[in-house]
């Protein structure tokens, strides 16, 4: 086995135990039926820990280890980081929100099965029921996740501004002026568009992958089937038309 | 001979009775007839996709024939749509004029453009360096402009509308950006001797850029179409020459003004300027490989020695 392979095997299984442990915690609180605030006392720690590690996820990508776009890892990595480090930790009131809650579980629910599947496939040896799991339970829980880093932003948005939080004034030697709370309101409005590109690739991917792409992805399937893309969504793949279009062109080539 | 023309998807579109000595303009010409929403700078046309390929063959050059293309009776034609297309020139025209006059408008009516900032009595009090950055500022997309029209050759005649609103957006939106900071009321003002001196070698860094263009403007001799390896001045060690002195002229300002969105402008061209780039670096380096009498591409650093 290539060390790369064995590396990202072993990544991809940390990062699974990782969340599972998150989703297993949060599992024990919930039944014992603790308040919204214990349970994000009880799994934030280990998240923040997790998510933070899973920077590495773009630094393979930049680095060619998996197709990954680096951008789009880029972007899910700093949303996920803003949501969780820079508007629900220093915001008390936000610790005892139903949402913080909501937020935590969607992530580690997806993730205890995304990055399984990824750790499988780098390995070739992936069960078709992860695959379908993989391409599937995104559907409601990357909405859900969504849904709740935006609730948790908006109700941040007058603390934020209370306390002028990473907010520069000014006048100063760097002659900027920055408010957060303003930033955090632009990100609200764009964080639709932002999600709906990631959701949308996604579906794309459902589609090539569930959907009987098995047959015409010939040389681009077998590279996505053994590689283990990390990250947002599976970016560097051409997207269905595309797919579509060279077999009808091949299609036409042979009646030609 | 006649052609059958297709959709990307595979449906027929017309069929075009064509003479195989004509040119790719002229057939253009012929399925603008045809067809009178697609004029000819919206037409893209290519050869079926041959096996190994990803892509068929785009008839990208309006003078050459037909049959230089390998077409003959039977043969099959993909068309694309580009979309509305709006000329180079329009677009560079319009994308530098915003920030010509966008950034002064900060500069000479801040009693507008700050509201709710106390503002000295008697007018606006600037800085030497806010002065010399203003100035230099409008100098530079002046001479973006004039650039535009007087020393550019364009390898396309033109590009996708959306491109318009994509361009001024950036642009305008950027010299708003940085003139609301640099030109702001509260600026506070670096070190004056370091700030004149870094517009100074930032205006030669501008003398650099213009000698580059010229230099390219005159690569090709009227009428030639092929890719040449560029030569003299700063190409001799740098594949984009251009783009080299252009980010010295950048940071130089950013330097100059001590602003933050100074820098964000300066980086973020830089990178894009650093995608295009390379692309040109490798197709120049694919193309000029040294084999059956090309000559070999030199080494040469990509946009910005010592780094890349």
């Amino acid at each position: 086995m290539k060390v790369t392979t064995a590396y990202l095997a072993l990544y991809n299984a940390a990062q699974a135990c990782g969340w599972a442990a998150i989703l297993a915690l949060l599992a024990i609180g919930v039944a014992q039926r603790e308040t919204p605030e214990q349970l994000y006392d009880r799994a934030a720690p280990l998240t923040k820990l997790v998510q933070g590690a899973a920077l590495l996820d773009t630094l393979h990508a930049a680095v060619g280890l998996v197709p990954s776009s680096p951008a789009m890892t880029l972007m899910f990595w700093v949303g996920r980081g803003n949501a969780l480090f820079a508007v629900t930790e220093p915001i008390a009131a936000l610790h005892a929100s139903w949402w913080a809650v909501a937020m935590l579980g969607a992530w580690a629910a997806a993730e205890v099965i995304r990055y399984p599947w990824y750790a499988a496939t780098t390995l070739g040896a992936c069960p078709g029921w992860l695959t379908w799991l993989r391409y599937t339970m995104f559907i409601p829980l990357f909405p859900l996740g969504t849904l709740a880093e935006m609730a948790l932003m908006w109700a941040a948005l007058p603390e934020l501004q209370s306390r002028r939080l990473y907010s520069l004034a000014l006048p100063n030697a760097y002659n900027w002026a920055f408010d957060y709370h303003v930033f955090i309101r632009i990100v609200l409005l764009l964080y639709p568009l932002l999600w709906w590109q990631l959701y949308s690739s996604l579906l794309r991917a459902r589609a090539k992958k569930l959907g009987g792409g098995g047959s015409g992805s010939s040389k681009k399937g077998g590279s996505s089937a053994s590689s283990s893309g990390n990250g947002g969504g599976d970016g560097a793949r051409p997207p269905a038309a595309d797919i579509l279009r060279q077999e009808t062109r091949t299609k036409l080539l042979k009646a030609q | 001979m006649k052609l059958e023309v297709v959709s990307r998807s595979g449906r027929s579109i017309a069929t075009l009775d064509v003479n195989p000595d004509s040119t790719v303009a002229e057939l253009k010409k012929k399925f603008y007839g045809l067809k009178k929403t697609y004029y000819p700078a919206r037409q893209r046309f290519a050869l079926p996709v041959k096996p190994g390929e990803t892509r068929g063959q785009v008839l990208s050059d309006d003078s050459k024939r037909l049959s230089d293309y390998g077409l003959a009776d039977g043969g099959k034609l993909e068309f694309k749509d580009l979309g509305p297309q709006i000329g180079y020139s329009t677009v560079f025209f319009w994308e530098y004029f915003g920030p010509l006059v966008v950034y002064p408008l900060f500069f000479f009516l801040p009693q507008y453009l700050y509201p709710g900032t106390k503002l000295p009595a008697g007018g606006p009090q600037h800085a030497l360096v806010q002065k010399l950055a203003c100035g230099y500022w409008c100098f530079h997309y002046a001479k973006r402009i004039v650039e535009t029209f007087t020393v550019h050759k364009f390898g396309h005649a033109t590009m996708p509308i959306f491109n318009l609103f994509k361009n001024c957006g950036y642009y305008w939106g950027y010299a708003a950006y940085v003139s609301y900071f640099v030109n702001h009321p509260l600026y506070t003002a670096p070190n004056q001797t370091v700030s004149v001196a870094c517009l100074a070698v930032a205006g030669l860094m501008q003398l650099g850029n213009l000698w580059s263009h010229l230099i390219l403007a005159g690569l090709r001799k009227p009428g030639e179409k092929d890719y040449k390896i560029p030569k003299g001045g700063l190409f001799n060690f740098v594949t984009c020459a251009n783009y080299t002195f252009e980010i010295w002229g950048w940071l130089l300002f950013s330097v100059s003004v001590q602003s933050i969105p100074a820098y964000l402008f300066a980086a973020t061209g830089a990178a894009q300027m650093t995608q295009w780039a390379i692309a040109k670096h490798n197709r120049l380096r694919k193309l000029f490989d040294g084999k059956e009498g090309r000559p070999k591409y030199p080494r040469r650093w990509i946009i910005f020695p010592p780094f890349l």
